[in-house]
Order: C-alpha cells, then structure tokens, then sequence
C-alpha cells in the first residue's frame, strides 16, 4: 500500500496489555458516565407519572421526531448558520456510529469493516465526508461561543464547551488523519489511541454537563405531550399544578434534564427582553437544580430558592419560547404549572390577580363591567339573539362586548356577515371562556366558567361558533375539552378570508403592517388567512419580527389584567417595532392586542391608525353603520 | 378567639330581577346567586383576624337548600366550620325575624365576637347586625372598616360622613357590622374548595332553634325602580360648557 493510497490506517496488531488496556480503560469510562446518568434516569424515572400520558398515535411522534432530530429542522430553520453547524456535528456522530463500532471492535481483534474492502472503503470515505464538515462545523460553533459570544448563552463562558469542542475536533482530526498514514507506521497506532482516549474521555462528561442532550433530548423530541401549550389535566384530589418535587413529573424532569442552555427561549421572551425577572431558560435549569439538590420526592416549594415566584407570573404565554426550543421543552405547561401550583394553593398574592378573580367568581367578565352594558351594546348594535335557527353563535367576548374599540370590530364583522347573507346571533348571556384564570392557573375559576358556559351554549342548541378574539377561540376550541365537548369555533380572519371573493373591495395604495397574534399564529397556526385580507385592502408590510417569531405585545397570560411595573412595556417595545416599518396602518386581528397598541401609541404625534382585519374588509361595503 | 360570621346570599350583581306573581317578593327562578358583599368583608375581616391571633371563624347563614354553594364558598376561603339555618321563608320574614334565627344559631356557641356585613345588597335594611347584638345581649359598634385585637377587647375605625372617622374600644364578647372595602378580599382556591368538602356544616331548622315566623313588620308590595333618563345638553363653547358641568354637579348632582 502507498501512503497516498487514502484507505483508512488501521493498526494491524494489538498486544494482549494494549487489549487488557482498552477493556479496563472502556469499562472505567463507561462507569464513569453510569455513575452521573443513572442518577439522572432515577430521579426522571422516580418522578411522578404523567396521567394523561398516551404514547399513541405514534405517527405525529415519528414525524416530529424525523423532522426535528434526525433533519435538525428547528436547529437549522430558526438559527440559520449555528443550526448547520450543530446539524454537521449531529450528523457526523450519526455516520460514526458505524465507524466507532468497528475502532473498537478492532482493538479486541474483531473489526469487521475492511478499509480497502468495497463497502469498508464507501463507509470510511463517507464517514470521512461527514468528518470534514463536523470539524468545520464544531469550528464554527467554538468561534461562535468564544469569539462571537452571543449574549444568550450567557454572561459566563463556559470552558467544559470549549473541552468538548476540542475533544469532537480531536475525534476527527485523528480519524481523517488516518487516511494519511499506513497501517504499519507507528502514527497509525498513535492516532488509533489518540482517537480512542478521546471517545473515552468524551462519553463520561456527557452527564455531567448540558450535553447530556446528546442522549436526553431525541427521547425528550419523541415523548412531548405534542399540540402547543398543552396544560395536562389535574390527576386527582391531591394535585394543585407544581406545588412542590413530588408534583414534577417525568416529562417535566425529563424536559429539563435536556435543557442544552442555548437560551433560545430566552432570546425571543418578550419578559426577559423588556427587564422582568422572568428568564424561561433559569426556570428550566432552576428545576434541574432542584431535582439535583432535592430530588423528585422532595415536598419542599418549586417557587424560592430554585426560582423566584415572580418569574412565572411575568409570563404573557406568547408561547416564543416553546415554539423555539430544539429539545422538546414544553415551557407553557412548566409555568402555567407553576403558576397553577401558586393560585390554587392560594400561595400567590396579588393585589390585580385577587382583583380578577373575585370579578370572575362575582360576575361574568374579567373587567368587572356589569352585564347590562353587554345588553345595551347588543341593543344598540341591532345584534341578533341566538334562537338555535341561525348557522354561527358569535361569539362577543369581553372585548368584544364591553371594550369599544372590540366593539367596532364586532360592528363591521356584523355588517361582513350580513352582507355576505350569512346567519347568526349572539348568546342573551355569556361568560368569559376563562382564558385568563387558565393561562393564570387558577382551575377553580376556569372549570366554573367552561361548565357554565358548555351548558349554555348546548342548551342554546350551538353547533358552529364565530370569534373576534384568538384567546377566546384557543380556550374554547382546546381547553374546555377538559369539561365538555365545545362547538366547533373559528376565528374571523379564517371566515373572512373565506368568504374574500365575494366581498366588495376597495384595494388603495395604504400600507398595513400585520401584527401577528401569539394565539392565533404560534397556538392556531393561522398566518396566511389574515395577510389575505390585508392584502385585499392595502399593501401588506411584514414587521421584522412576524409569523412564528411574532414579538407579544404584552396581553396574554392573564398580563393584561395584572399591569407590568417592572423594565420596560412589552407593548412598547412591540408597537415601536411596528412604528417602524413607516405603514400607515397597523392590521392586528386580536382585540387584546390592538387595546395594548391603543395605549401604546397614545399621544404620538402622526402615530399608525390602528385597525382590525375586519375593519378592514368592512370598508368596501356598500352601508355605513348596521341599521 | 370563636369569630361568627353571619352571611347572606343575595342574587348575583348582574341578576336581571323579576318580581313574581304576587308583587311580594322576586322571581328566584333561574336567578344565580352569590355572597353579600358586605359579609365577604366581614368574612374576610374574621379570618384575618384568626391568621393574626388564632382561633376559630363559624360562619352561620339563613335560606334554604342553595345557599349551601355560599356557605361552601366561605368555608373554602378559610371558615372552619358553617351552619346553615333552613328556611324558605326568608323573604317573608323582617330583620327581627332574621335576626331572632341568627341569635338563637350563636347563642350556644358562645363567641367572642360576632361579625355581619353591614347590609345586604337585596334588602338593605342594615338592622339585622345591630338586632342579634341586642338578642344575645352584646355591645356593638357599627359600620366597621379596620378591627384590632387589644389586651382588653377591640380596637375599631368606623366609617362616619366626609371621610372622617371614628375610633373607638368596646370589651368583648360584641357585635361588628363590617363595611366594605377595609381590607383586601381573598379569592377561593382549588385547594380550599377540597378542603371544605372535610367541614363540618351543622343543618337546623328554625323549629329547632324555637324561632316561629312572627312578623312585626309586614312587606306590602316590592317594586323596580323607574328609568327616568334626563339628558342635557350643554350650550356654548368648551370653557363655558365645563363651567356649567362643574355649577350643575355640584348643585343639582352634589357629587363634587
């Protein structure tokens, strides 16, 4: 063989110290690595089951799981150039799984892949493919984190990454090296050790540092509870949401065992960004310390010491964060559980909150207005009662029925619906979905407002339901399931864009940027339903943040409700974003965010004018005002 | 410390109230009900109490079988133990009659303090608080905002006209009818809720307590209030008109 052949160096003799060695020295490493990640796989397998855990249908786990792990879809999609690094280095182990199975089955005398064999000499070229662009890859990812240093990953640098990096760079320097050398020389047996100790070294820090993603998270991807922002239900009597470690249950652990700190999350929270407390990234480390100090037996509070009990009730559920997560955390159910954990135990005081509650325990809406505007606005907005003949219950809301900007929206979808000759009414009396005391984790007051309000709307004889308002349409449609079956519900954009075609339209030269809704775009996926009425009535301008990576503005979570004292406003931020774009018009298609905007922008001189989609659509029709 | 709480369920703020057939009383049919504001914060006023100075909050309430969700409410919120006086009568009876029912409930147990909203939102007769301290024979002070524990009784701000206030000492045992606002309501929680599943919630009837109906009292007819709607409209320029704003509230209105 010549040197230059480029087939794989493989040393042709092992002695029996050096096979005594590689057996001693394997065993210890994997010792090493068993004696930190067995502990995890107790603490995760000793936590509480998850009730309504079903393994089936095993199709949308599969699909997810091709998609996120084995493509590394979300990694490479959401940060273009650090995901194809990461997706380099992914990939690279992959291929040398195979060739890793062979180094050491080679030093006990066993190999089996012939490096000049047909297939042995494709896989050690194919392998050696995927080696370049992993050291290339890892490359990047070491200039990123220590010369670049992005601010998500934290103030601190963190030298086991820099270990590692050098470590996978090392593992395919001495393979690639390889190719350069005989079998005979002493290099090729100096590489094969070199490679060998790396491997070594490398598998026992894996659990001891965030790179115990690398095992956690394809099983963290592939067990998610799926959907988005799914809050399990109470299993029980004795289950208030995470009170304390015996509440944590595996998925929870198991999420945040698979934390692999790339602060994702966190770089899209519009509180972290805005200066709360909240950091949804330290929520998820701050129950790993937990389990690690306390284990999940523990019924010492989740909220002090490992997290401060602010930080979840800074949440606006825009969902940014779980949307983004590469391992399969699911942070809504985490916080919402923590909130949960708080109000049902009646741990969290807060002044705005119990003000909320009561309203919602006293009377039907969360702004505390009492029920006879409601009649008054449907009298003087000659809004039809639902009597069970008509096609679609409208849904009002509370902005929709009390706020009067909410109720101009409904004023023009009113005249949308009477144009295009379509029937419906509104309920005599309606209470609120409950969203905010949901998202607020109070179940107490939600399970009252979803049985009253699934009992009216059956006895009412509802079978399709129409809404103005993305939270109303969310809990409606996904979590009054806990307590009924609700009538099948779409939100205004969706019928609007529907019916397009036959609405009278007026297209000018108008610029509209979009806002989109966290619930109607991340939680309902509803992007291009809005934007086609928009464009229908204006030229459409997209803000720097939109669709999945929409920035809040600030509302949901129940924040509307609790007023934001610390940093900055996160409508602010949000509505200074859409100033920005220079559109004439600011298009939101939730009347939560256009009251946050309303405020936001109040008292700017030639600040956008503020509409809904459907007024927007509305403004083609022939008559002004409804009769 | 033994606090009783005496609480009235009253039909829900938003209630659309209809008066029945025969003119005397409300059309309860399909009228949702809730806590009287007023005892909330009585309600409110003893468990603070209690978390401060220990003991124990009874809540005591008169009606028939639906004000069990109100006295379950309370107890959720951190009441130990309830009575619930059945009757149906409720309506028919005066605040002598109410009051005789509440006194002979309480009397046994022997409190130390004795707490009613100040008036109930239906009635609003306001005497029902000031009657059971005069059947059981106890001081009392009236439309109490703030209650202190001293070494010899209680120490209690009481509302007056104009934002002035009263502070005053009574000895216990005594009575309080509580206003509203002095404190921060709590709201219920889950975990209340379960919890007042385990209470104790003692049933007797008015016949058993030895109060009849007698009425001293009699209600003639009830009647909703007339809509009158009395819009002006103010002449003149935005200066002239809110001078003529300001003359009218202060003098027609009296609300500046």
């Amino acid at each position: 063989m010549t040197p230059l052949a480029l087939i794989l160096a493989e040393p042709e003799h092992f002695s029996l110290v050096e096979k005594l060695l590689l057996i001693a020295l394997t065993l210890t490493s994997a010792a090493l690595f068993w004696r930190r990640f067995g502990v995890v796989l107790d603490k995760i397998l000793k936590s509480r089951k998850d009730a309504g855990f079903r393994i089936f249908p095993l199709w949308p786990r599969v699909r997810d799981f091709v998609w996120e792990v084995v493509l590394q879809a979300k990694v490479i999609k959401q940060r273009p150039l650090a995901g194809l690094a990461h997706a380099f280095v992914f990939w690279g182990f992959c291929a040398f799984v195979l060739v890793t199975l062979n180094h050491f089955s080679l030093g006990i005398g066993l190999g089996f892949l012939d490096p000049s064999g047909r297939f042995g000499r494709f896989y050690f070229y194919f392998a050696g493919a995927f080696a370049l662009a992993c050291a290339a890859g890892i490359l990047g990812l070491f200039v990123r984190r220590f010369l670049v240093r992005p601010k998500w990953l934290g103030k601190k640098l963190s030298y086991e990454s820099g270990f590692i990096a050098l470590l996978i760079f090392l593992l395919m320097a001495t393979y690639l090296a390889a190719f350069f050398v005989t079998d005979t020389s002493p290099a090729a047996r100096v590489l094969w050790w070199a490679h060998t100790l790396s491997l070594l070294v490398f598998l026992p820090i894996i659990p001891h540092t965030k790179h115990l993603h690398l095992v956690l998270s394809p099983a963290t991807v592939f067990l998610s509870r799926g959907g988005f922002s799914k809050i399990p239900a109470l299993d029980g009597d004795e289950d208030f949401g995470l009170v304390a470690g015996t509440d944590l249950t595996r998925l929870v652990a198991l999420q945040a065992y698979s934390c692999v700190e790339c602060g994702r999350c966190t770089e899209h929270c519009p509180a972290a960004n805005t200066g709360k407390v909240l950091n949804p990234k330290e929520i998820i480390l701050g129950l790993r310390g937990y389990l690690n100090d306390l284990g999940p037996k523990s019924d010492r509070p989740l909220l002090g010491k490992y997290n401060p009990q602010e930080a979840p009730f800074q949440c606006t559920t825009c969902g940014a964060c779980e949307f983004q997560c590469p391992v399969g955390i699911e942070h809504l159910p985490i916080l919402v559980g923590l909130r949960r954990g708080a109000v049902n135990t009646g741990a969290w005081e807060d002044d705005y909150g119990a003000k909320l509650f009561l309203a919602l325990e006293r009377g039907s809406n969360p702004l505390g207005m009492p029920a006879a505007e409601r009649d008054k606005f449907i009298e003087k907005a000659a809004l039809p009662i639902f009597d069970g003949t008509q096609e679609y219950c409208l849904w009002l809301g509370c902005m929709g029925a009390y706020d009067s900007k909410g109720r101009e929206i409904v004023a023009d979808l009113a005249r949308i619906l009477n144009y295009l000759g379509v029937s419906y009414g509104v309920l005599k009396k309606e209470k609120c979905t409950g969203d905010a005391a949901r998202r607020l984790g109070n179940d107490l007051v939600f399970q009252q407002l979803a049985e009253a309000n699934l009992e009216t709307l059956a006895q009412a004889k509802v079978k399709k339901m129409l809404s103005i308002c993305p939270h109303c349409v969310r809990t409606i449609q996904e979590d009054w399931k806990d307590y009924g079956t609700p009538p099948e519900i779409e939100h205004h954009s969706e019928f609007i864009a529907r019916h397009l075609d036959r609405l009278p339209q007026v297209r000018n030269q108008e610029t509209v940027v979009y806002h989109d809704p966290c619930y109607l775009g991340r939680y309902r996926e509803v992007y291009d339903e809005p934007r086609a009425v928009v464009k229908a009535a204006g030229q459409l301008v997209e803000a720097p943040r939109s669709h999945e990576r929409s920035f809040c503005c600030g509302a949901g979570g129940g924040l509307t409700f609790l007023g934001e004292e610390t940093g900055e406003r996160v409508s602010q931020v949000r509505a200074a974003e859409l100033v920005a774009t220079g559109a004439q018009t600011i298009g939101t298609a939730c009347p939560f965010c256009n009251s946050m905007f309303r405020d936001a922008v109040a008292g700017n001189e030639g600040a956008p004018q503020l509409l809904d989609i459907a007024q927007l659509a509305a403004r083609g029709l022939p008559d002004r005002g409804v009769s | 410390m033994k606090i009783i709480v005496a609480i009235k369920q009253v039909p829900e703020r938003d209630a659309q109230v209809r008066i029945d057939a025969a003119g005397k009383w409300i059309d309860e049919s399909g009228l949702q009900w809730a806590l009287n504001e007023s005892d909330a914060y009585a309600l409110e006023e003893a468990l603070q109490l209690k978390e401060k100075n220990g003991g124990e909050v009874v809540v005591v309430s008169a009606g028939p079988e639906r004000v069990g969700t109100t006295i379950r409410e309370a107890l959720a919120k951190g009441a130990d133990r309830a009575i619930h006086i059945d009757c149906d009568d409720l309506g028919s009876r005066d605040a002598l009659g109410v009051a005789r029912l509440l006194a002979a409930a309480m009397k046994p147990e022997n409190p130390d303090l004795v707490l009613t909203g100040l008036q109930s939102e239906d009635l609003g007769l306001g005497q029902t608080g000031v009657i059971v301290a005069e059947l059981l024979g106890l001081p009392h002070a009236t439309l109490i905002l703030q209650v202190e524990k001293t070494e010899t009784g209680l120490k209690v701000k009481r509302e007056l006209e104009e934002g002035w206030f009263q502070s005053i000492e009574l000895p216990t045992p005594a009575v309080l009818t509580i206003q509203s606002g002095g404190n921060k309501l709590r709201y219920a929680t889950l975990m209340g809720i379960k919890k007042a599943k385990t209470k104790e919630v003692r049933r007797v009837t008015a016949s058993e307590l030895g109060v009849d109906g007698a009425q001293v009292v009699v209600l003639e007819r009830i009647a909703l209030p007339q809509k009158q709607k009395s819009t002006q409209m103010l002449p003149g320029n935005a200066k002239e008109a809110a001078a003529t704003l300001v003359e009218k509230l202060k003098f027609e209105a009296r609300v500046l």
